[in-house]
């Protein structure tokens, strides 16, 4: 009588079946694995301030378009547009001693270098255009006295006017109202972030933003930082 | 002002910020003089009068193909790659409209864009294989072929095409301006993916379904009767892999197109963990195969050593890759496992379509340098349209009048 040998007969079928075993042992801790999150979080009983919204600290008229560069542009009734620099810009880099504009009869290009700040240290940093034209106007009070654009960015610290050539599809990339906070919003979580990393997205302890944000963060690459949040770093930009 | 040169004005003005973003035809062709631009206008000016060539000149002067090995790359990386990539129209599709997940709504329309371009030029690189391309209609419209898995393939394409077609088409209709076809065209989206994840499961599954009927010619390690759904799983992984390139690189180059309101870094994380337990399931359900067939000696030859490449390299790795990057939030790592996975399932793919095609056969099949180039030639396009339409249509941001819904 030849015994019935159950592992010989069924050899490939007990390795499947194993696998499967094997598979499904691995599978649930495998899940596990993937689904936890090895980043740190606030523990849950701590008290998280909620970040106040951008507009608290920043300045976004709602009759301006905001360039991803942190420029703003107005439409004027003449055709042209009053283009400057935004108040987070401005309390990024600031003080300054000079803001060096392009001339008269110039082009710009949208997502182009438009115009250098110049800092009290002597660095500098660079702002995109928000809009391709031609520039028409200066407004010389800037040019003469920086300090014009840091204390009233949206007003009287105007840096030019352009005469658009491609305004409609140049405001198909900027932004406004709703979108321009949310924007400013995730920009300011990211700068939190900076300020206290090990706090993650906590808000500070009240107060308001201070004017040279950069420098407060990372006081000798101060101008690297400016440049990366102001799209003007080493990276080529496109339109 | 309604006279016909103020309406010829207003055309060709819609015309110049339609088509060419706002631009005279001068400023136009001056703004495409770029390096990218160069290269792809020199690969398409060798690829098009090849492909013209192959029409007139046919298969054998053109191509390697022979009897023996009558599919090449045109099938193997164009047709099955490129549908196995294009994957992602239909699992993103899938996972923000029938299973919730809302947090992946901005990919929805690049991933349906990635998915409608993978099969357009998927199809235009089977009609340059086809012998008789103007046979095409002959399945969908007068001889069925009912038991062909060819013939379900046909018709799973074309319609899913179609449905893609008919997903992209509330952008276009922003893009035109036309906000009543719009709303009409996305109250189909629901019905869409239903049927579109009908007709994926159904065609992705049946181009694994083709080898069915060449059991002596498909290596045994490639060959299982489970080859439908080894290609229906890796699809999924495909899918999501692509999406996540896509991804990264069309907010890298698209930058003053994308929103960057959205988390894209969270978005590949929550991929990464998808894709990550797809590959893990599809390794053991491959090893499965393996055990199934009895043929685990066969792991020791050269054909072996290759299948164990492709089986631990380009699916167990990818698949802890993934566990750990979106574990430990290494976006980078993340991006990069999924271009590798991309290139597992083209590898794949090939190996099954090509490589361990008539493995014991002495006629090997290499592809000729036009095969070579006319591939690339597919991909340039595909690429071109997709810059194309992305630079022009709502397709990475949404357009402020028309909310997101």
């Amino acid at each position: 009588m030849i015994p019935h040998d159950i592992l010989t007969l069924y050899s490939a079928k007990m390795i499947e079946y194993g696998i499967a075993v094997f598979f499904l042992l691995l599978f649930i801790p495998f899940w596990n694995y993937v689904q936890s999150s090895a980043v740190a979080t606030a523990p849950a009983t701590a008290k998280v301030r909620v970040p106040a919204p951008a507009t608290d600290w920043f300045g976004l008229p709602v009759d301006r378009l905001f360039h991803r560069g942190h420029a703003w542009l107005k439409h004027e009734a003449d055709g042209n547009v009053t283009v400057g620099l935004s108040d987070f810009a401005a309390k990024l880099v600031g003080p300054l001693t000079r803001i060096s504009l392009p001339a008269v009869g110039s082009s710009v290009g949208q997502g182009e270098m438009a115009w250098r700040l110049v800092a009290d240290d002597g660095k500098t940093v660079d702002m995109l255009s928000p809009v391709d034209g031609t520039v028409v106007e200066i407004n010389g009070a800037v040019a003469a006295n920086a300090t014009e654009a840091e204390s009233d960015p949206y007003g009287h610290g105007w840096l030019l006017k352009v005469r658009p050539n491609r305004l409609r599809a140049n405001q198909i990339n900027l932004l406004s109202g709703g979108a321009a906070r949310r924007w400013m919003d995730d920009v300011l979580v990211g700068l939190r972030g900076q300020l206290v990393p090990s706090l993650g997205s906590l808000a500070q302890d009240g107060g308001a933003p201070m004017h040279g944000m950069a420098r407060a963060i990372d006081p000798e690459h101060w101008d690297e930082l400016a440049g990366a949040l102001l799209l003007t770093g080493k990276e080529e930009r496109h339109a | 002002m309604n006279s016909p040169t103020a309406r010829a004005l207003d055309s060709r003005s819609w015309m110049n910020e339609k088509f060419f973003l706002g631009m005279n035809s001068r400023e136009y062709l001056k703004s495409l003089a770029t390096p990218g631009d160069f290269i792809a206008g020199l690969i398409m000016a060798v690829g098009i009068p090849l492909i013209v060539y192959r029409f007139v000149a046919g298969l054998g002067a053109t191509t390697n193909l022979s009897q023996t090995n009558p599919w090449g790359i045109w099938i193997g990386f164009d047709m099955l790659s490129g549908v196995a990539l294009a994957a992602g129209g239909y699992t993103i599709a899938t996972s923000v409209y029938i299973f919730g997940l809302k947090d992946y709504h901005p990919i929805v329309r690049p991933a349906v864009l990635t998915g409608f371009l993978g099969y357009v030029f998927a199809v235009l690189g089977l009609c340059v294989d086809l012998g008789r391309p103007w046979n095409l209609p002959v399945p969908i419209l007068l001889s069925f072929g009912g038991p062909s898995v060819m013939f379900e393939i046909a018709w799973c394409v074309v319609l899913y095409l179609s449905v893609l077609g008919m997903e992209f088409l509330p952008p276009v209709f922003e893009w035109l301006g036309w906000p009543r076809a719009r709303t009409w065209a996305l109250r189909m989206t629901i019905g869409l993916t239903v049927f579109g994840v009908m007709l994926s499961t159904l065609h992705q599954s049946s181009l694994g379904g083709l080898f069915l009927m060449a059991p002596t010619k498909l290596h045994p390690l490639w060959y299982s009767p489970f080859i439908p759904a080894y290609f229906f799983i890796s699809s999924i992984a495909a899918g999501l892999s692509m999406v996540i390139v896509e991804s990264a690189l069309s907010h890298r180059i698209f930058q003053s197109r994308a929103d960057h309101t959205v988390n894209t870094d969270r978005i590949a994380l929550g991929l990464a963990r998808g894709a990550s337990v797809v590959l893990f399931c599809y390794f053991f359900i491959k090893l499965q195969g393996v055990a199934d067939s009895g043929r685990w000696a066969l792991l020791t030859t050269g054909y072996g050593c290759w299948f164990l490449v492709e089986m631990l390299g380009f699916i167990l790795v990818p698949s802890l890759l993934f566990a750990f990057g979106a574990r430990h939030s290494k976006v980078m790592l993340v991006r990069w496992t999924a271009a590798w996975t991309v290139l597992g399932i083209v590898v794949n793919r090939l190996n099954v379509s090509v490589i361990a095609l008539n493995w014991n056969v002495p006629d090997r099949y290499v592809p000729s340098w036009m095969e070579v180039m006319v591939s690339i030639t597919l991909v340039t396009m595909g690429v071109s349209m997709f810059r194309w339409i992305v630079n022009r249509m709502p397709v990475l941001k949404e357009l402020p009048e028309y909310p997101e819904s």
